[in-house]
C-alpha cells in the first residue's frame, strides 16, 4: 500500500511523488440495518445474520440441491451437493454451512456449479445399487430426482460395486439397506440431537463406511421411525410400510394423529380406501417435524377390526331397522338415558351428540369413557391416549352438561344406555357383563363383544374418512381432512346423531361436519373464533414432490377404483 | 326442385354416357360378378392355406383358415397373450416393482408384493427378496398395447413367441363365455419357458447379506469380481 513496502524502480524516483494512497477500504454500511442483504442468482435477498446461504435461497424461491442439510438438525456439510459460487470465496462453498455475508453475490447455476453437482451425483451413485424397482423410496427419492435434474449421465464405473448388507433389521421399526446409503448422517444426527438416544453411528472407512447400530444393540427408540423420513434415499426403511405400496400411487391427506392427546400433524397416505402410513407434517407449535412410532403405527388399528354394517344383538340388520330400534329405545327411555361419551371422538361428533342429548333428550350428566392412560416419553408422546379430551370438557361446560368419570357409571340406574365411541377404559369382558343388563345403543368404530351384543350397533367412520376437527391437550384446534369416503355403512358419530334426531322429530338438518360446527360453535366460547374453513390444510399439494394430490395427476384416491374386477377374481 | 332440372342439356348427355350399352344391359355384368364369386368359392373348396409366414412367398393365394381347427402362424412382432417369465427355479423373475401396473393405460394389472424369508432355499430369492405374492391380469381390460413389456426392468413380463405352437404364450387370449377365464392369475401366467441373463443379481452374489471372506478392496481391481 505504501512506497516503502513497494519499492519502485530508480528511474521513477526522480518523478514527483505519487498521489496519496487511497484510504483503507471500510465495508459499506449494511443496506438494511440488522439484516444481511445479498444477491442470489441476481435476486436481492434479505436474511438474518447467520442464516446459511441455502436457507436464504429457499426464502427467495431458489432451490439448491442438498442431501445432508436439514433445517432442524446440526450442520454436517458432508454431501457436497449444495456447493455454490460465492463472490467472497475463491472456491465453491457449501451453501448449507456458509452463512450469508453483506453484499455477497451467490450464483447457483453457473457451469462450475453444475459440473460440481454432476460430479457429486456421479460419486454418490458410484456404489449405489440401482435397485429402484424394489426400493420403497423410489418415487420420493432425492437421488432419483437429482439424478434426473442434475446428472442424467451413465455410470463410468467398470468394476463391481461394493457389497454391503441389503436387509439388516436395526430394530422393531427400521430396516437398513446399507448399499443404498449415501452417508449423509441425517439419521445419526437425529438420534443424537432430537431423539437424544444416540443409537446409530457410522462405522468403517472410505467406501466401506456404513450406518449401523453397535454390535448387539438395537434401534428401539420410540422416534426411530423419523429416520426413515429423514433418509433422502431408500437406505432406512419402515418395516411396517415396506413393500406395501409404491409411493406414486398414494395420495396424501393432511390429518392429525389420534394415538395420544398431543395431536401431532400427519399426512395420511392412502389408496383404495385404505391408509398405508402416517408421515409427520410440519407444525412448529406441536410436533415440529417429528412423530413417535406409536403414533406412526396407529393407522393400523384405525383400519382393523371394523364392522361396516349395522348390527343388532349379533346379527347384521339393515340401517333403517337399526335406526328405528335405536330411536324407539331413546324415546322410551327419555329422562333416564345413561350416556357414555368417548374423548376420542372429534369436535363435531361431540358437539352434535351433546347438543342433541341436552336439547332433545334432556340429558344433564354424561360419563366420560376413553382409552386408559399409557406410557409417556421425553419428546412427544403423552400419557393421555385420547386425542380430544379437551373438546369434551369445552363442549360439556358450554352446554352445561356435567361430566362424570366412568367409575361412577351404574347401568342399572338407567332404562337405556347410549354409548358414543367404543374406546373403553375397561376390558371387553367387564364391559359385556356391565352392559348386559340394560338395552344399549353402541356407536363404535371397532368391533368388540359388548358392542356386538348390544341392542343396536351403529358402525362409525374413522377420522380419516370424514372432515373433522380435533382439540389437542393444550387447547389448539386442528382440522383433519377427509382422506377417503366412509367404508360400507359406517358414518361419523354426528351423522348417526342427525339421523336419530330426524326419527325423534327433532330436525337438525345438518348435512356436513361444517354445518354442525357452524351451528354449535357460537355456543362454545373456545370454538367461536375458530375458522373452520380457513384453518383447513390444503389437500392439493403433496409436499416433497411437485405433484398434485394423486401422483398421476388424477383426483385424490382415484386409484381405489383401479383393477377392482381383477382384485375380485384373484385367487 | 330436383337435380336434373338444373342441368344444362350438354351435362345431362354426359351423365347418360357414364355407362356403355353392355353395362346398361345389366345381365352380362351380373354374370361377371358371379364368376368372381364362383372362382373364389372353387379355389377355397380345393386349395389349401399356405402357412409360410413370408406372405409374398406363399404359393397358395387362399387366405381363409378353418379357425379354430387351423391357426395362422403369427408374425414376429405380434403381441400375444401375457406371460410372466419364470427364473430357472420356477419362481417369477418379477420383483413386484409395479412398473407395468403404472404404465398400463387400462389398469388391468393388479399386484400385491411379498417378501421371501431370509432363509429361503433358493439363492436368487435371498438376493432379491421382493416378489409378487399376487399378480393378476384382466385380459378383458387389456388393450394389447405392450407398454407393460416395455416398462419391465427385469424382463419379467412378455407377450412373446418363446413357446412352441399350442402353448398359451403363443396364442391370443382364448375365447370364453364367462368373464372369469379372462382373469389370469400368477400360476397361469408363469407357465412358460424360463429366462436367465448374465446381469441377473443372483449371478453375482449369494444373498442380501454382506459377503464375508472377500478382500475389502477386491471390487477396486478391474475385471475381478467378488
Amino acid at each position: 500500500m505504501n512506497d516503502n513496502a513497494n519499492p519502485r524502480p530508480s528511474s521513477e524516483t526522480s518523478q514527483p511523488s505519487p498521489p496519496p494512497p487511497p484510504a483503507p477500504q471500510t465495508p459499506p454500511p449494511p443496506k438494511n440495518p440488522g439484516m444481511v442483504t445479498l444477491s442470489i442468482d441476481g435476486k436481492e435477498v434479505l436474511a438474518k445474520p447467520g442464516t446459511p446461504i441455502i436457507a436464504a435461497a429457499q426464502q427467495a424461491g431458489i432451490e439448491i440441491p442438498h442431501y445432508c442439510y436439514h433445517p432442524r438438525l446440526s450442520l454436517s456439510a458432508n454431501c457436497r451437493m449444495c456447493m455454490v459460487e460465492a463472490s467472497n470465496a475463491p472456491k465453491l462453498v457449501p451453501a448449507c454451512q456458509v452463512p450469508v455475508a453483506e453484499g455477497q453475490t451467490v450464483k447457483t447455476n453457473t457451469p462450475k456449479v453444475k459440473e460440481q453437482q454432476r460430479a457429486v451425483l456421479e460419486f454418490l451413485l458410484l456404489n449405489h445399487p440401482i435397485d429402484c424397482p424394489i426400493c420403497d423410496q423410489s418415487g420420493e427419492c432425492k437421488l432419483q430426482d437429482y439424478y434426473f435434474r442434475y446428472n442424467l449421465k451413465p455410470s463410468r464405473l467398470w468394476g463391481p460395486k461394493v457389497q454391503k448388507n441389503k436387509r439388516k433389521t436395526l430394530g422393531p421399526t427400521v430396516l437398513i439397506d446399507q448399499e443404498r446409503c449415501i452417508l449423509c448422517t441425517r439419521c445419526v444426527r437425529f438420534m443424537a440431537e432430537v431423539a437424544k438416544e444416540p443409537q446409530l453411528g457410522i462405522f468403517g472407512r472410505g467406501s466401506h463406511e456404513r450406518v449401523d447400530v453397535f454390535p448387539g444393540a438395537k434401534l428401539d427408540s420410540n422416534y426411530s421411525g423419523n429416520v426413515v423420513e429423514l433418509c433422502p434415499v431408500g437406505a432406512l426403511l419402515n418395516r411396517d410400510f415396506r413393500f406395501k405400496a409404491r409411493a406414486w400411487f398414494l395420495s396424501a391427506a393432511p390429518s392429525v394423529c389420534t394415538a395420544c392427546s398431543r395431536g401431532c400433524n400427519v399426512f395420511a397416505d392412502h389408496m383404495r380406501q385404505e391408509c398405508f402410513r402416517f408421515r409427520p407434517r410440519e407444525n412448529e407449535a406441536i410436533n415440529a417435524a417429528w412423530m413417535c412410532d406409536a403414533g406412526r403405527k396407529s393407522y393400523r388399528w384405525i383400519g382393523e377390526n371394523r364392522s361396516l354394517t349395522t348390527i343388532s344383538q349379533g346379527k347384521p340388520v339393515p340401517v333403517d331397522e337399526a335406526l328405528n330400534t335405536a330411536a324407539s329405545l331413546l324415546q322410551k327411555a327419555q329422562g333416564s338415558i345413561g350416556m357414555l361419551v368417548s374423548p376420542a371422538a372429534s369436535n363435531e361428533d361431540l358437539m352434535a351428540a351433546l347438543a342433541f342429548a341436552r336439547d332433545v333428550l334432556k340429558v344433564n350428566t354424561v360419563f366420560s369413557t376413553g382409552r386408559p392412560h399409557g406410557a409417556a416419553d421425553h419428546l412427544l408422546m403423552l400419557a393421555d391416549k385420547n386425542p380430544n379430551r379437551k373438546a369434551l370438557e369445552y363442549v360439556a361446560k358450554a352446554l352445561s352438561i356435567e361430566i362424570k368419570p366412568f367409575e361412577l357409571f351404574t347401568p342399572s340406574a338407567f332404562q337405556a344406555v347410549w354409548v358414543l365411541g367404543g374406546e373403553m377404559p375397561e376390558s371387553d369382558i367387564v364391559m359385556t357383563a356391565r352392559l348386559k343388563t340394560v338395552p344399549t345403543i353402541a356407536q363404535a368404530q371397532h368391533l368388540s363383544n359388548w358392542a356386538i351384543e348390544s341392542q343396536v350397533f351403529l358402525p362409525v367412520a374413522s377420522h380419516l374418512e370424514t372432515e373433522c376437527s380435533m382439540t389437542q391437550h393444550e387447547g389448539i384446534i386442528q382440522r383433519c381432512r377427509q382422506a377417503f369416503l366412509p367404508k360400507g355403512d359406517s358414518a361419523p358419530h354426528w351423522l348417526w346423531v342427525v339421523r336419530l334426531a330426524d326419527l325423534l322429530g327433532a330436525k337438525m338438518g345438518w348435512c356436513t361436519a361444517r354445518d354442525v360446527f357452524s351451528a354449535i360453535a357460537p355456543r362454545i366460547p373456545e370454538f367461536a373464533s375458530f375458522d373452520w374453513d380457513g384453518q383447513a390444510p390444503s389437500i392439493q399439494e403433496r409436499p416433497g414432490l411437485p405433484l398434485p394430490a394423486a401422483a398421476d395427476g388424477r383426483p385424490p384416491a382415484y386409484r381405489q377404483f383401479a383393477c377392482s374386477s381383477a382384485q375380485g377374481f384373484s385367487p | 326442385m330436383s337435380h336434373s332440372e338444373n342441368m344444362s342439356p350438354s351435362e345431362s348427355e354426359n351423365k347418360k354416357s357414364a355407362y356403355d350399352f353392355w353395362e346398361r344391359l345389366y345381365v352380362p355384368e351380373l354374370v361377371k360378378g358371379l364368376a368372381i364369386t364362383t372362382g373364389h368359392f372353387l379355389r377355397n373348396l380345393w386349395s389349401e392355406h399356405d402357412k409360410n409366414p413370408e406372405v409374398l412367398d406363399r404359393k397358395s393365394r387362399m387366405v381363409t383358415v378353418e379357425y379354430p381347427e387351423q391357426c395362422v402362424p403369427y408374425p414376429l412382432g405380434y403381441r400375444g397373450i401375457h406371460r410372466l417369465v419364470p427364473r430357472e427355479d420356477g419362481k417369477p423373475r418379477c420383483v413386484a416393482c409395479y412398473m407395468c401396473a403404472t404404465a398400463c393405460p387400462s389398469q388391468c394389472i393388479y399386484i400385491e408384493a411379498g417378501e421371501y424369508p431370509y432363509d429361503d432355499e433358493e439363492a436368487a430369492s435371498r438376493v432379491i427378496e421382493k416378489y409378487p405374492a399376487v399378480f393378476v391380469i384382466d385380459e378383458l381390460r387389456c388393450i394389447v398395447c405392450g407398454l407393460c413389456v416395455e416398462a419391465c426392468p427385469k424382463d419379467a413380463i412378455r407377450m412373446d413367441h418363446a413357446e412352441p405352437m399350442g402353448s398359451i404364450a403363443r396364442q391370443h387370449t382364448l375365447p370364453a363365455l364367462e368373464r372369469k377365464p379372462f382373469i389370469y392369475a400368477k400360476e397361469r401366467l408363469l407357465a412358460g419357458a424360463p429366462a436367465v441373463h448374465e446381469s441377473d443379481p443372483w449371478q453375482h452374489r449369494k444373498a442380501s447379506e454382506e459377503p464375508v471372506g472377500i478382500h475389502k478392496e477386491a471390487h477396486t481391481r478391474i475385471g475381478e469380481s467378488h
